[in-house]
């Protein structure tokens, strides 16, 4: 289903006109309704690698916000092109810093905030707001206003409608727009901030819009994982609900590893695991360390020591409520042609001792692919009890899982994650020591 | 080490959908099912942090208890849980208050239209009310009513109203309940609730027709050649007596849990997992199906009443009997029948319904029995080979097996049946929630996928209306057949079955 546009050509209002102009567009509604009572949702969309791409000619306009086919394809011959390494996401910040951009056209249509996904636009928000930053130096701020339904076949008849305001214009003409944002939320609804772009992107924005009492969603797999992790555990410790798109990615994996624990004749290999490896597509580390900090977390294993942080291998030690060792390691593997999302886990491989209850070694093999599968075969590992499972990949857009979050939870940050995150980064912090 | 009874990797994964602020006002408070299902299901859902922090429950009825009452009640209700969970119940029963209300008096829905308010303010909970009738069904229409004119439910984005079977004794009574409920709230704001729907073997009839390519194709007449839906207690009448003589197992059992069961074993596929496209095909269906003679009710129908059974250890007492039973009732706490769903894709195959009170074990199954090969070319250990089987297991032991002929070792070429078992507790590393649980959820997320719409209601009641008014007008032609306690029913059902040449399944 092809996104949705705003009912009307939004207007172009001076940033201090428009809570009248809203205040005017609702109280018109002859049936008295005041729009959907759902949630507002600011939106963090520069869209650099989309906005240089499209003012590079690269591919088409206009700019929208989505992750669109073309753009993907575009950005990773960028990264062919551009001697960038293979296993370098087409998302990766690298990609937008290779585009040669000697003159970008002019006026190219920008549509950031009026192309509001389906999926998003399905769940009603009552209002949308979103910070658009351009990649030209010279824009000055533009704030455009308009009003949206939802069609109505695709919400059953229950039209609710709500408005969309864009902030358009360079870091420091919405640096002086932003007081506005604050007044357009509305106070009686939940309020939202997608941090749609790299965590270490625009600290003090990220600072200015994520109120503590706004549920915040973002993404660790864009941006240097100290400062993911930082934030993660930052933001989590204050009581903030936060949401990670890069956890949320973790379901598959989660889920497909609980199943192979789930009968019963295999739940003690839980209790004499001795040895995990995960294998990750590129450098950003971040979803490996909170794969292996949720098992730990899960297992109730504490943090050791590092033993080894190379250019491509980190291992790191457990010790068990038994006081034995797990080995942890995270490889990472360049991947030829990797996920659109940084950092995605290929492999996870588990290790178990037989015991007095488990008569044989058991050696459990989850991988995103079968030839990842027979990479963590290698070794001999078929001469234990080998259980193997390909995880499906999640073909969700990044829409429909913001989406998700945004219908599936009160906003609450998943308490599996806030346990996770403080061991996560207590593992990366030993290996940057280590280094 | 001992064996974790939840697979640890298990805790926390399942992506629930967490109920918006919302108060739920319990009418009936002080009853049975508020302090056996209603706050079970809710603290469980509290303890799986599905519940907002913006959350209420206000428990109504005659009774003038206080908030501190109701605390105090439900607390020795639940004494048992709350053992095991002390920090959870202390936080939990800070959202419980209670405000003495009858239903008929219109000062007492003033009076709770400004509890809401103060509740609402309180706990933030934003004029998002569900108001929960677990009130004798007779004050059902007159509930609504009260809360229609109290001004209560005229915001269908953020009130509606759970309402308890039965609804409606036949189809007359049931349409007038529909219209007066209807003329007091939208029909999107009315969940008439049916907690087998709750059950997660009762969903996964779906589950397991829709998600999976390989029983699609063959659920239809070509490959299946009869069904039977059986729910059956162990139990008797118990304290239920003075409700049991004026319904019996039709109205009680066969018209909502077994016709939902019938409903969502026969439906099409739905276009998509919508409520409405799920709930058009249901009633679709339903609207299909019909008693196997409706001129003769008396050729698929037998009705049977418990007779005294059990050991001389452990007599047990025939339903005449019982406490509050009339000794010459001839209300049935037993019933089988045969019907027919009118479409292409069951034509001519025979659906076998049957419930009881006090039968030899209590279970709930649809078993889907298919045909048999074309040409037998094997010997078969039995003497005839077995048709295939499918079973989903309801209650209890939850899951699914298929039945199905192998080779018996040996030199010859002789089949036997085998079973291949699905069962829920060994493949999921945790327990099913109680269907309350599932269902007061999705009635404050205000999802009515699992909730009978009126005209699924109506089409139910339609089916069995030759046969009630026959019970009604010549009782003597459908006869209550005594059968002892603790057996699978009289003999006559036997009868009923064997006239297509099949046997009841003795589980």
């Amino acid at each position: 289903m092809s996104p949705q546009l705003t009912l009307q050509t939004p207007l172009q209002l001076p940033p201090t006109e428009i809570p009248t102009y809203l205040d005017q567009l609702w109280s018109h509604d002859e049936r008295g309704d005041k729009g959907a009572n759902t949630f507002c949702l600011i939106i963090w969309q520069p869209a650099w690698i989309e906005q240089k791409l499209v003012k590079t000619g690269k591919i088409p306009g206009p700019i929208v916000g989505n992750q669109r086919i073309d753009l993907i394809e575009a950005a990773r011959q960028i990264v062919l092109e551009g001697d960038l390494p293979n296993s370098t996401s087409p998302l990766d910040f690298r990609v937008q810093s290779s585009i040669q951009s000697e003159e970008l056209i002019p006026n190219v249509e920008d549509l950031r905030g009026q192309h509001i996904d389906t999926s998003i636009s399905n769940l009603q928000p009552r209002r949308l707001i979103t910070i658009a930053p351009t990649i030209e130096k010279e824009n000055n701020l533009e704030t455009l206003v308009a009003a949206y339904c939802p069609l109505p076949e695709e919400s059953g008849g229950k039209t609710a409608c709500g408005d969309v305001i864009v902030l358009r214009g360079n870091k420091t003409a919405i640096s002086d727009g932003l007081e506005i944002v604050e007044t357009l939320v509305p106070d009686e609804l939940p309020s939202w901030l997608w941090w749609n772009g790299r965590i270490d992107e625009a600290p003090e924005f990220l600072n200015a819009l994520s109120l503590p009492n706004r549920r915040l969603i973002i993404d660790t797999a864009l941006g240097e994982p100290k400062v993911c992790l930082n934030l993660l555990l930052q933001r989590i410790k204050s009581g903030q609900a936060v949401n990670d798109l890069n956890w949320l990615r973790l379901r598959g994996w989660r889920e497909t590893l609980a199943m192979v624990f789930d009968p019963l004749q295999r739940r003690n290999a839980l209790d004499n695991l001795e040895k995990i490896d995960i294998d990750i597509e590129g450098t950003q580390s971040v979803q490996g360390l909170l794969l292996a900090a949720w098992i730990a977390d899960r297992l109730n294993w504490k943090l050791k020591n590092c033993v080894s942080s190379k250019k491509d291998l980190i291992k790191v030690n457990f010790i068990r409520p038994d006081k034995a060792l797990v080995a942890v390691s995270l490889t990472y593997l360049p991947i030829g042609k990797p996920s659109i999302n940084p950092g995605q886990i290929v492999g996870l491989r588990l290790i178990a001792k037989a015991n007095n209850k488990q008569k044989n070694d058991i050696c459990v093999i989850l991988a995103s692919e079968s030839g990842e599968c027979m990479r963590l075969e290698a070794g001999g590992m078929a001469r234990m009890e080998l259980i193997e499972q390909v995880v499906p990949i999640q073909k969700s857009s990044l829409e429909n899982d913001v989406a998700r979050l945004l219908s599936s939870s009160r906003g609450n940050t998943s308490p599996l994650l806030a346990s996770a995150t403080p061991i996560a980064k207590e593992m990366l912090n030993l290996v940057n020591q280590s280094k | 080490m001992s064996m974790p009874v939840t697979n640890p990797l298990r805790i926390g994964l399942r992506q629930e959908r967490v109920v918006p602020p919302q108060c739920l006002v319990i009418f009936g408070a002080s009853g049975d099912l508020t302090h056996r299902k209603l706050v079970p299901a809710l603290f469980e859902l509290f303890k799986q942090r599905r519940l907002p922090s913006e959350f209420a429950v206000l428990g109504c009825a005659r009774r003038p208890w206080t908030d501190e009452i109701f605390k105090e009640k439900m607390e020795e209700a639940l004494s048992s849980e709350i053992k095991e969970n002390p920090k959870e119940w202390k936080l939990f029963v800070q959202n419980l208050f209670y405000e003495p209300v009858d239903l008929q008096q219109p000062d007492h829905l003033v009076r709770l239209g400004e509890r809401l308010e103060i509740i609402d303010k309180l706990k933030a909970t934003h004029g998002h009310r569900t108001f929960y009738l677990s009130v004798s069904p007779k004050f059902y229409g007159s509930g609504c009513r009260a809360l229609a004119a109290a001004g209560l439910l005229k915001d269908p984005k953020r009130s509606r109203v759970v309402i308890e079977k039965p609804f409606g004794r036949d189809f007359n009574s049931a349409q007038t309940l529909n219209s007066l409920v209807q003329s007091c709230a939208k029909e999107s704001q009315i969940f008439r609730i049916d907690h087998y729907l709750g059950k997660e073997t009762v969903q996964n009839i779906l589950v397991l027709r829709f998600a999976n390519a390989i029983f699609e194709p063959i659920w239809n007449r070509n490959y299946i050649s009869s069904v039977q839906i059986t729910s059956s207690e162990t139990v008797g009448v118990e304290d239920r007596a003075g409700y049991y003589e004026s319904s019996g197992a039709l109205r009680d059992m066969v018209q909502n849990h077994l016709t939902q069961m019938l409903a969502l074993t026969a439906m099409e596929p739905p276009g998509h997992f919508d409520p409405e496209a799920i709930r058009n095909e249901k009633a679709k269906v339903l609207q299909a199906a019909k008693l196997a003679n409706e001129e003769k009710p008396w050729e698929c129908c037998v009705r049977g009443q418990y007779s005294k059974g059990g050991s001389n250890e452990d007599p047990l007492l025939g339903y005449r009997e019982e406490q509050g039973v009339n000794p010459n009732s001839t209300t049935e706490t037993y019933v089988a029948m045969k019907l027919f769903i009118d479409n292409w894709r069951w034509q001519g195959v025979p659906f076998f319904v049957r419930t009881g009170k006090r039968l030899a074990k209590r279970l709930s199954e649809v078993v889907l029995t298919f045909r048999e090969a074309p040409v037998h070319l094997f010997d078969a250990a039995g003497g005839c080979p077995t048709s295939n089987q499918l079973i989903l297991r309801i209650q209890p032991n939850e899951g699914a097996e298929f039945s199905f002929e192998v080779k018996s070792p040996g030199s010859g070429m002789r089949s036997r049946p085998v079973n291949m078992e699905f069962s829920y507790d060994e493949s999921f590393g945790e327990p099913s929630d109680e269907g309350y649980v599932r269902l007061l959820a999705d009635a404050m997320l205000g999802d009515p996928t699992l909730f009978t719409r009126s005209d699924e209601v109506e089409a139910a009641w339609r089916l069995y209306t030759p046969l009630l008014e026959k019970i009604e007008d010549s009782p003597w032609e459908l006869p209550v057949y005594q059968y002892e306690s603790r057996t699978w029913g009289p003999t006559e059902s036997d009868l009923l079955i064997g006239k297509d040449q099949l046997l009841w399944r003795r589980p």
